[in-house]
């Protein structure tokens, strides 16, 4: 019994200085790869060269990475502007080789298989833990975290509420005959296509077949000399639903704040089959020469404070889930508080497109018609 | 000593040989060179991507015509590219109607300020396309300056303006006329300044009328501007992508916007985009020849 008290202490204290050292050990592990990763910071040089985004950028984006130019002032970001996830790609294809550039959640997987692109390191972005675990689940491909979700938001209807008058809360509403002339669309290559396919209650709008597409793809032309604008900068939007050129329009959560900004009386339409929720994925350029530079960067961008800015500043949402805006009907509109947002059965997550090529020449054909 | 007397001029005539064979050379080297790098150069690698030798995917790809078969049977495409040319044929032609009297004016008027009026036509040339363009926007928008006085003179109210002006083809033809309007009026000054106006007082002492020595003397004479100006609005126009993003709308869509949207807006098909991007260049060519054919027979007249 002695023996075997003296056995149990001994083994108690054996496991304590296991547990002791194996506590240090792991701290030290921890300051070890700390340290590295500080060091690699050290070794790295030269500007961050970041492909983003017009207004994301030193112009109007400044404060969402304001701590990263504190604490790099000598690898401040530079910037390069991409006007569509198809014009970093041919950017990219043609040469261009920025340390990181944000694509939307639809374009994970094909980036991803590209071989242009390389996944995060999670543990190196500390404000990793406070990400919306759906968009970071999105950002994934093959288990590995090829996209860090930052700004969000919906693609939905926005309509002048005093002019006009929708009979159903759908997605028909961008196709009403009685507002002919008044409507605006977003020029995307899969975006209307999905709607459409939405509206016919497709399978899968992301991927419908040949006949559903060819409904999809009658169905907008016949419907196009209804429209007065097909918009692709939000400027260009905004700036016809200001002066009244246009009253019902795709719009993003943006447009929405701007139009009340302006005080018209504008309406944030959720259709009865759901709007489209986008997430932007930050994504790392296989082989660059600034790894740890642009983990601090989206690190950067991914703290509470850069994500409360965005909210307040830009009507989006941000993914870090500690971040709430100063406007509790941005809040409230965009379901901020909560994490399920966009997801279902709130909001189809956009996803990806497997026959992207096909979707943008029907596309096209629509605009040619 | 005959031969050593003689040598000296041989040198001379080698080097002056020498001279005059490497002037020409070296003058047209570096336009040349220009023309090859930056324009001959550029439409090689245009050409081999249409032909998939060269490709913006990546993996493994090879050289076939597959992009030209599908345009050459494609209905949009072509479609598209008849809509650009009946639109460029009616700006250009509409420009040059009314350019002509315009340059008539400055060049045979005699006024003594025609460098100055010509000056003043050139001025919108002073500040950017870009910003002409939008102006118009603020012209012919809903609540823009032609709306807006039709609203005060009571023509119109305030909820049923007139929405063709803005977003649509027409505005689209007109600012393109607007914007041309200088480059046309310019060829055409310059041929009718060049006009003998000895032959206008002979046609006058023998008895033509002013309006039948237009007729038969002036506009003939001044037929190869006439025809420069056109092809100096007709081949912008057709391939013209700005105008129709800023002011087209949904309706304004012309075959610029669809070979920049394969290139970089929908999803990038440079193969397809190419391929769209030389036949809008063969077309130009081939009417650049026939032009300028009428424009040669159109000296031989004016000599």
């Amino acid at each position: 019994m002695g023996h075997h008290e003296e056995t149990e202490r001994l083994s108690r204290q054996r496991l304590l200085k296991i547990a002791a050292a194996g506590g240090a050990g792991l701290v030290a592990s921890r300051l070890g790869t700390a340290q590295a990763a500080l060091d690699a910071l050290g070794a790295e040089s030269g500007r961050l060269k970041v492909l983003d985004w017009a207004g994301y950028e030193n112009d109007g984006g400044q404060p969402l990475f304001a701590s990263y130019v504190k604490k790099h002032p000598h690898n401040k970001p530079q910037f390069t502007y991409m006007t569509n996830e198809a014009d970093a790609l041919a950017k990219m294809r043609a040469g261009l080789k920025p340390d990181l550039f944000r694509p939307y959640v639809g374009w994970v997987k094909y980036f991803a298989t590209s071989g242009l692109v390389q996944p995060w390191n999670p543990k190196l972005i500390s404000n990793f833990k406070h990400l919306n675990p759906y968009m970071v689940k999105a950002g994934q491909y093959k288990g590995k975290q090829y996209g860090i979700p930052d700004d969000w938001g919906l693609d939905a209807v926005l309509y002048r509420s005093d002019k006009v008058h929708p009979k159903r809360r759908s997605w028909d509403l961008l196709w009403d005959e009685r507002y002919k002339g008044k409507i605006a669309w977003f020029d995307d290559p899969v975006e209307p296509l999905t709607i459409a396919g939405l509206y016919y209650g497709f399978k899968n709008p992301w991927n419908q077949s040949d006949a559903e597409l060819q409904k999809s793809k009658k169905l907008l032309i016949s419907k196009k000399h209804l429209v007065r604008l097909i918009w692709s900068s939000e400027t260009e939007l905004d700036s016809a639903f200001a002066s009244g050129e246009v009253w019902i329009a795709l719009a993003w959560p943006n447009d929405w704040v701007q139009m009340r900004a302006k005080k018209l009386k504008v309406v944030y339409m959720h259709p009865k089959e759901k709007p489209i929720a986008w997430v932007g994925m930050f994504m790392l350029l296989k082989g660059t020469p600034r790894f740890h530079l642009a983990h601090a960067y989206v690190d950067a961008w991914s703290s509470t404070k850069s994500g409360k800015w965005l909210e307040d500043n830009y009507g989006y949402g941000h993914a870090n889930t500690l971040a709430h805006p100063s406007s509790s009907d941005l809040l409230r509109a965009l379901q901020l508080s909560n994490p399920r947002a966009v997801t279902l059965p709130y909001a189809y997550l956009d996803r990806d497109v497997p026959r992207r090529a096909v979707y943008a020449r029907i596309w096209d054909e629509v605009k040619a018609a | 000593m005959a031969v050593q007397a003689d040598a000296p001029p041989v040198v001379g005539r080698r080097r002056r040989r020498l001279r005059i064979d490497l002037t020409t050379p070296g003058l047209l080297s570096l336009p040349v060179a220009w023309l090859v790098l930056f324009f001959l150069v550029p439409i090689a690698i245009v050409g081999l991507y249409s032909v998939n030798v060269y490709s913006i995917n990546l993996g493994p790809h090879s050289f076939t015509l597959a992009a030209w078969h599908d345009f050459l049977h494609s209905s949009v495409y072509l479609r598209l590219f008849w809509k650009s040319v009946k639109m460029a044929l009616i700006v250009s032609a509409l420009v040059v109607v009314l350019a002509y009297p315009l340059a008539y004016y400055l060049a045979l008027s005699g006024t003594k300020r025609k460098y100055v009026l010509l000056l003043l036509l050139i001025a919108p040339f002073l500040t950017s396309y870009l910003l002409r363009v939008l102006a118009w926007k603020v012209i012919l928008g809903d609540n823009g300056v032609i709306n807006t006085f039709f609203f005060s003179i009571g023509l119109r109210s305030h909820n049923h303006p007139i929405s063709q002006l803005l977003y649509s083809r027409f505005a689209v033809m007109l600012v393109l006329g607007y914007v041309w309007l200088p480059f046309v009026a310019l060829p055409i000054f310059v041929s009718l300044e060049s006009i003998d106006r000895r032959l206008l007082e002979a046609a006058s002492d023998l008895g033509a009328s002013r309006l039948w020595a237009f007729f038969r003397v002036t506009l003939p004479l001044s037929l190869p501007g006439v025809f420069a100006a056109f092809l100096f609005v007709f081949i912008p126009t057709l391939g013209e992508f700005v105008t129709p993003s800023l002011v087209g709308g949904a309706s304004g869509y012309m075959y610029g916007n669809q070979i920049v949207d394969l290139f970089e807006t929908g999803f990038p098909d440079w193969q397809t985009g190419s391929v769209l991007a030389l036949f809008l260049l063969g077309v130009v060519a081939v009417l650049t020849i026939v032009f300028s054919r009428y424009l040669r027979s159109g000296q031989v007249a004016a000599n």
